[in-house]
């Protein structure tokens, strides 16, 4: 397993490429918070990507899967200072291309917007930009994650394994745990947003993908309207998992908008 | 080579390869020292590990097997209720499938 120590904090690191092949661009995933780890990338896209030639980076954010659980340090600005660092640290230099689940994509979008000249691309899996709106919202949920989950878990856990199911209540106890022994509860809505000036200055491809029956698909045409280059695909029949349930829709998504993005950086060499 | 192979000394060895590995996991992760494995085990249900567990016990048998089993290509195969039902025995079955196959090759 590689660990990898951005000074800050030690984050889990797995990175797959073509094996027959140089890659043509390097991929960076992020997954979403909580109950999230990069396994929603290792056993789905991502062995996709690798043979379709591309370098695949995927890390746990801090406090999520194989990395470190630092007690604070979870505002949004804190994940992107540890994306930045991890990339320095493996000596990504290029512009990459950037894909987020959730709140990974949260991530992904305000790293595009520090470093615009490191993005070749971002997609947005029911994800947003982090804005005012935004944070309310997140901190709604984590209000509720903290106070019925993380410090009433019995009841909770109870709750879950009889109308969800054995393994929704074993994801839901880590959730608590990171809710109760990290401020992340706290900091994530207190996080500073994004101006319309700042999500607008993003001029890379943008591509959103949301489930037809997510509230987020909502985000779509308000998404395209703002951005200079957004497209968006609404896959209907899902929900917000809609990366490990419709694996295969959603990596075809993300490699057109690589190859397109390689075949607009050929023209202009040209 | 049909995909039902019987039980084969292979197979033993295989699932006392993976059985070895899964202890080491449960232990490095879970302290636990005495989960007994066998090929009806459920890595879901019965040995509780989550998806990343997957993404370590991945790495354990690329340490093992190097790239003559691809379990990430495995799972990615699979539909996410299956993974929720995989078993020990259906893991075992694939790694001596791959180890046949490189071998043939």
């Amino acid at each position: 397993m590689a660990m990898v120590d951005t000074g800050a904090v030690r984050l889990h690191v797995q990175r797959i490429g073509p094996r027959d092949r140089p890659a043509t661009a390097t991929v960076v995933l992020v997954h979403g918070l909580l109950t999230d780890s990069l396994a929603s990338y290792y056993f789905t896209v991502a062995p996709a990507f690798a043979a379709a030639g591309l370098d695949v980076v995927m890390y746990d954010l801090r406090g999520h899967g194989r990395s470190e659980r630092p007690a604070d340090g979870y505002t949004l600005d804190h994940n992107i200072d540890d994306l930045e660092a991890l990339l320095d640290r493996l000596e990504v230099t290029g512009p990459v291309h950037l894909v987020g689940n959730s709140y990974g994509g949260t991530v992904a979008f305000g790293y595009a917007v520090r470093h615009p000249e490191r993005a070749a691309g971002v997609t947005l899996i029911e994800s947003e930009p982090a804005t005012a709106a935004w944070a309310v919202k997140l901190g709604g949920i984590l209000h509720r994650v903290v106070h019925q989950l993380a410090y009433n878990e019995p009841d909770a856990i109870a709750w879950i394994t009889a109308h969800r199911s054995h393994n929704t209540a074993r994801l839901a106890r880590g959730a608590a745990r990171l809710a109760r022994e990290t401020s992340l509860g706290r900091d994530i809505p207190a996080s500073r947003v994004l101006t319309e000036d700042q999500i607008r200055s993003v001029r890379c491809p943008v591509l959103g993908v949301y489930g037809g029956d997510s509230d987020l698909a909502e985000l779509a045409p308000w998404l395209e309207s703002l951005l200079p280059d957004c497209r968006t695909v609404v896959i209907p029949g899902h929900e917000h998992s809609v990366l490990v349930e419709a694996a295969q829709a959603v990596g075809g998504h993300i490699l057109e908008l690589v190859r397109g993005a390689e075949l607009a950086g050929a023209a202009e060499a040209r | 080579m049909t995909p039902h192979t019987p039980v084969t000394a292979d197979e033993e060895t295989v699932l006392a390869d993976l059985a070895g590995m899964l202890a080491r996991l449960l232990e490095d992760e879970y302290g636990l020292d005495d989960v007994e494995i066998g090929m009806h085990t459920t890595f879901n249900r019965d040995l509780e590990l989550e998806s990343i567990d997957l993404v370590t016990l991945a790495g354990l048998l690329e340490e093992r097997y190097g790239d003559r089993v691809n379990f990430a290509e495995f799972l990615a195969g699979m539909e996410f209720d299956e993974i929720i039902e995989l078993t020990v025995g259906r893991l075992v079955e694939y790694v001596v499938t791959s180890l046949k196959a490189a071998e043939a090759s």
